[in-house]
């Protein structure tokens, strides 16, 4: 009797102590028996759920992924990741999940029972001492007793964020081998070289001139990314003007000069020919997403005529293409193109549907594409990319900047990741291999 | 910046400065800009989440915050007290409001966050990964930049 009025005087005094007091919300639950306790700010909500989709290779503690409501989210089985023993279901059987959320991410927690929300003042929170749990001490945020019962309150930020840590460690290891140095100092020597050779036949002021007039009108700059083509087209250029006056005098004759420079079909359907060099370079992938970045898109049509290749040669694949261009105007028009059904190729003709002012293309072709107003210039958030697609963009930037998107398209790519260049251009950095075969230019990180 | 986000916002920007001020507004060019950037005074920011994620930053002088206010409430305002920091806020809450509603249309689905008002001098922002579409406004009160930082929810 008197120990009966103890605990009820105990608890009546207790909730009036914690209504000033509580800080601190738990989700307590229960793994082999103990009492456990989750910061109520990292779960999102508790669900009852089972028959997780199976992920192969993936860690013991994995039990799969979860549809939740549409979003699929990894689920975890906190019993073996601290190797406790947990009870044996059957397959049909719903387990105990926490729905966790740690910035952006949702995980899924099996454990045994979920019990209640349990608050408590912060300050009452002891340190982790490691006799208490069966829990690595470095996942306890620490231990609190409430109500006669001792909760082990879990450091999940910390439990997942460890996880996280180890799979970027794994993917900056494999490319370190192979990892491009970003070129600083290089791109003068061979141009300086060239220029000297250049002089040597007494052509090389007139180049000179007219490189700097190419950046000052059009913003081409003549780096080794297309120097090639840069002395073949002088040489050309020579033959063309036939006079001693060489320079161009204004944006006509540098467009004229520029005229050869560009890719085929630049702002144009491709062409069968042009599609079947780039199948060509294009790998056999047993990825089931192929990832694709195609700055400065323009008008959108490279990039609808790529989304249609990729869509016939990657039949199952989920295909997803980030297009970007700094010009407004263009990339505007993009999204809603529409055709007239003679304009467009035969090869295309398959992805049309008919709208009420032509034709345009169908959702699956839309749908794989995002095009975005973006300046390739500013950062470029992508994930990791089996294809970038920059045909002549490149030589259209300052040569420092050449070299930084570059190192940017290193990084970027899947290890057997393709770039794509322009007719003319070509990495001479050291770490690429030539893949392409003109009129496409293409790359892969050597191994 | 995905192209069919850029509209809404320009569109509800002039729409709703022209509504509230009754007066012309003339729209500058738009403009794209990373890393940091100066806050011109008075910074009134409305988060976004859902298909995107990121935010809605209504950038003006004190000064022409000041007229703003005063010609919304119709009352000369001379101090950024409560009345003019609310007027300021509420004015960035209908034009995000109204680009969420365009874009809810055209089928992208955006919450957006009860929005925040900075005041202060000399204040830069910076968004991390994320370049800034700028849309500038010219009323007669003065110059507003609507400065939209959004990206694709990976």
């Amino acid at each position: 009797m008197d120990t009966n009025t103890a605990t009820v005087e105990q608890e009546r005094a207790a909730p009036q102590g914690r209504v000033n007091t509580i800080d601190y919300k738990m989700v307590t639950f229960s793994l082999a028996g103990k009492d456990y306790g989750v910061d109520i700010m990292n779960v999102k909500e508790i669900a009852k759920a089972g028959r997780f989709t199976f992920v192969p290779n993936a860690a013991p503690y994995l039990r799969g992924v979860y549809n939740l409501r549409g979003d699929i989210i990894p689920v975890v089985d906190l019993r073996v990741f601290f190797h406790l023993p947990a009870e044996k279901k059957s397959d049909e059987a719903l387990e105990n999940m926490l729905i966790l959320r740690l910035g952006e991410h949702v995980f899924g927690v099996v454990v045994d029972n979920i019990d209640k929300v349990v608050g408590i003042q912060s300050s009452s929170i002891q340190p982790p001492h490691p006799i208490f749990g069966d829990i690595n001490i470095k996942y306890i945020h620490g231990v609190v007793e409430n109500q006669n019962r001792l909760y082990i309150i879990l450091d999940v930020v910390r439990i997942f964020a460890q996880k996280e840590e180890e799979k970027p460690r794994i993917l900056s290891e494999t490319p370190s081998g192979s990892y491009y140095a970003p070129v600083t100092g290089p791109i003068s020597v061979p141009l300086t070289d060239s220029v000297i050779e250049a002089r040597d036949e007494g052509g090389g002021t007139d180049l000179d001139f007219i490189k700097q007039t190419l950046f000052a009108l059009k913003r081409f700059a003549a780096t080794p990314l297309n120097e090639a083509w840069v002395n073949r087209r002088f040489e050309e250029w020579k033959k063309i003007q036939k006079s001693s006056d060489l320079q161009l005098k204004n944006i006509e004759d540098a467009d004229q000069y520029l005229e050869t420079f560009y890719s085929p079909y630049s702002g144009n359907f491709w062409g069968e020919d042009f599609i079947q060099a780039i199948l060509q370079t294009l790998p056999d992938t047993a990825s089931r997403t192929i990832q694709v970045w195609n700055p400065g898109c323009g008008k959108g049509f490279e990039t609808f005529s790529f989304a249609c290749v990729l869509r016939k040669r990657y039949r199952d694949a989920q295909i997803k293409i980030w297009a970007n261009d700094s010009d407004l105007l263009a990339i505007s028009q993009a999204p809603n193109m529409v055709f007239q059904l003679d304009d467009v190729p035969e090869y295309f003709r398959e992805f049309l549907v008919k709208g009420r002012n032509g034709y345009t293309f169908n959702s699956t072709i839309k749908d794989s594409i995002l095009f975005e107003y973006h300046d390739i210039l500013n950062s470029n958030p992508f994930p990791e990319l089996d294809i970038i697609l920059a045909r002549d963009i490149l030589s259209f930037l300052p040569p420092v900047d050449q070299n930084r998107i570059i190192s940017d398209f290193s990084e970027k790519l899947k290890g057997k990741g393709l770039v794509i260049l322009g007719k003319n251009e070509q990495i001479v950095e050291e770490g690429w291999t030539s893949l392409g075969k003109d009129p496409v230019s293409a790359y892969t990180r050597k191994e | 910046m995905r192209v069919e986000y850029i509209n809404p916002f320009v569109e509800a920007a002039f729409n709703i400065l022209k509504e509230v001020l009754n007066t012309e507004v003339r729209r500058g060019e738009l403009y794209l800009k990373s890393t940091t950037m100066p806050v011109l005074g008075v910074a009134a920011l409305v988060g976004l989440a859902g298909d995107v994620e990121g935010r809605v930053l209504f950038d003006m002088s004190k000064s022409t915050a000041l007229a703003v206010a005063s010609t919304m409430n119709g009352e000369q305002l001379t101090t950024m007290d409560e009345l003019a920091k609310a007027t300021i806020t509420e004015l960035a809450n209908m034009i995000t409001a109204q680009a969420v509603t365009k874009l809810h249309d055209l089928g992208f689905k955006f919450d957006l966050t009860p929005p925040a008002l900075f005041t202060g001098d000399n204040m830069e922002v910076s968004d991390h990964e994320v370049e800034a579409l700028i849309v500038p406004m010219e009323v007669p009160e003065g110059r507003i930049e609507i400065n939209v930082a959004i990206r694709e929810r990976a």
